[in-house]
C-alpha cells in the first residue's frame, strides 16, 4: 500500500492506547486495528476527523504517502 | 443473517428443484425415443405418425437431429438450473454479492445463448424437412424475449461483478 497510516505513533505520542482511542471515537477495535495495521482499503472523513478530533492532530499527522511502496492490486471479478 | 426472507425465494428453491427432475425426464424421454428410432425405425416412426419411405427419409433424418439436439439442451438445462439454485442458497444465506455469483450468471448467459442458437438450429431443420403431407410444427426459432433475457442476464453478470467489488470495498471501510 502507498498510503502508511501512523496511527500507532500518535498513539504512543499521546499515550494512548488504541482501545481508548476506538472507544473516544465510537469504532470498533477490530476496525481500528485493521486501520492501525495499515489492511482498511478506504478511510471515512466522518472516522478520520474523529481521529483527528482526539489526537489533536491533522490527517496528514497520520497518513503519510509512500511513492516506494506498491498500491495493492485487487484482484478483479470476473 | 438475512433481514428478509420473501416467499419468493422458498417458492424459487423449490421450483428450480421440480424443473431440475423434470428436465431430468425430458432428457430420459428424448433418449428413449431416440433410441427406439434407431433400434425399431419403422415402428417408431408410425407411432410418430410419419411411415418410413423414401420420400419421409429427410423428415426422418431431421426429427432423429432433432431429438439429438434436444438432448443436447438437458446438460445445458442442468448447468444453468444447479447454477441458479446454488445462488438462491446464497441469498438465503444473506450473501449474494460474491464473485462466484457473478461467474454463475455469466455462465448462465452463455448457456441462454446456446439454447437460443440451438432453437434456430432446429427451426432451421423443421423448414428445411416439412412437407405439406408431413408438417412439422416445433416451438422454436427466434426469440426476441430469449434473446433479451441472453443480454439482460449477460449485464446481470457485470452488476453482479461490479456489486462484488463495490462490497469488498465496502467491508474495508474503516
Amino acid at each position: 500500500m502507498g498510503i502508511a497510516v501512523k496511527l500507532d505513533e500518535l498513539l504512543h505520542e499521546r499515550r494512548m492506547t488504541l482501545t481508548e482511542l476506538a472507544e473516544r471515537i465510537d469504532i470498533t477495535l477490530a476496525n481500528l486495528s485493521i486501520l492501525k495495521t495499515g489492511k482498511a482499503r478506504a478511510i471515512r472523513f466522518s472516522t478520520l476527523e474523529a481521529i483527528c478530533a482526539v489526537l489533536n492532530c491533522q490527517p496528514g499527522d497520520l497518513l503519510e504517502f509512500q511513492p516506494n511502496k506498491d498500491s495493492a492490486e485487487r484482484p478483479r471479478a470476473a | 443473517m438475512p433481514r428478509h426472507q420473501p416467499a419468493a425465494l422458498p417458492i424459487a428453491y423449490v421450483v428450480l428443484r421440480v424443473l431440475i427432475v423434470l428436465n431430468w425426464i425430458y432428457g430420459a424421454l428424448l433418449l428413449t425415443i431416440l433410441g427406439l428410432s434407431l433400434a425399431n425405425e419403422q415402428w417408431t416412426f408410425m407411432a410418430l405418425g410419419v411411415p418410413v419411405s423414401d420420400q419421409t427419409r429427410p423428415l426422418v433424418m431431421g426429427m432423429r437431429a432433432i431429438a439429438a439436439l434436444g438432448l443436447l439442451t438437458v446438460p445445458l438445462n442442468l448447468a444453468m438450473l444447479k447454477r441458479l439454485v446454488a445462488m438462491v442458497h446464497t441469498v438465503r444465506a444473506g450473501d449474494p454479492f460474491v464473485a462466484d455469483n457473478a461467474n454463475r450468471l455469466q455462465a448462465i448467459a452463455w448457456v441462454l445463448l446456446a439454447l437460443q442458437l440451438i432453437s434456430l438450429i432446429i427451426w432451421a431443420i423443421g423448414k428445411a424437412v416439412s412437407t405439406p403431407a408431413h408438417p412439422l410444427h416445433l416451438n422454436a426459432g427466434f426469440s426476441p424475449a430469449g434473446w433479451l433475457a441472453v443480454v439482460l442476464t449477460f449485464v446481470l453478470a457485470r452488476v453482479f461483478a461490479e456489486g462484488t467489488l463495490m462490497r469488498e470495498d465496502l467491508e474495508g471501510t474503516v
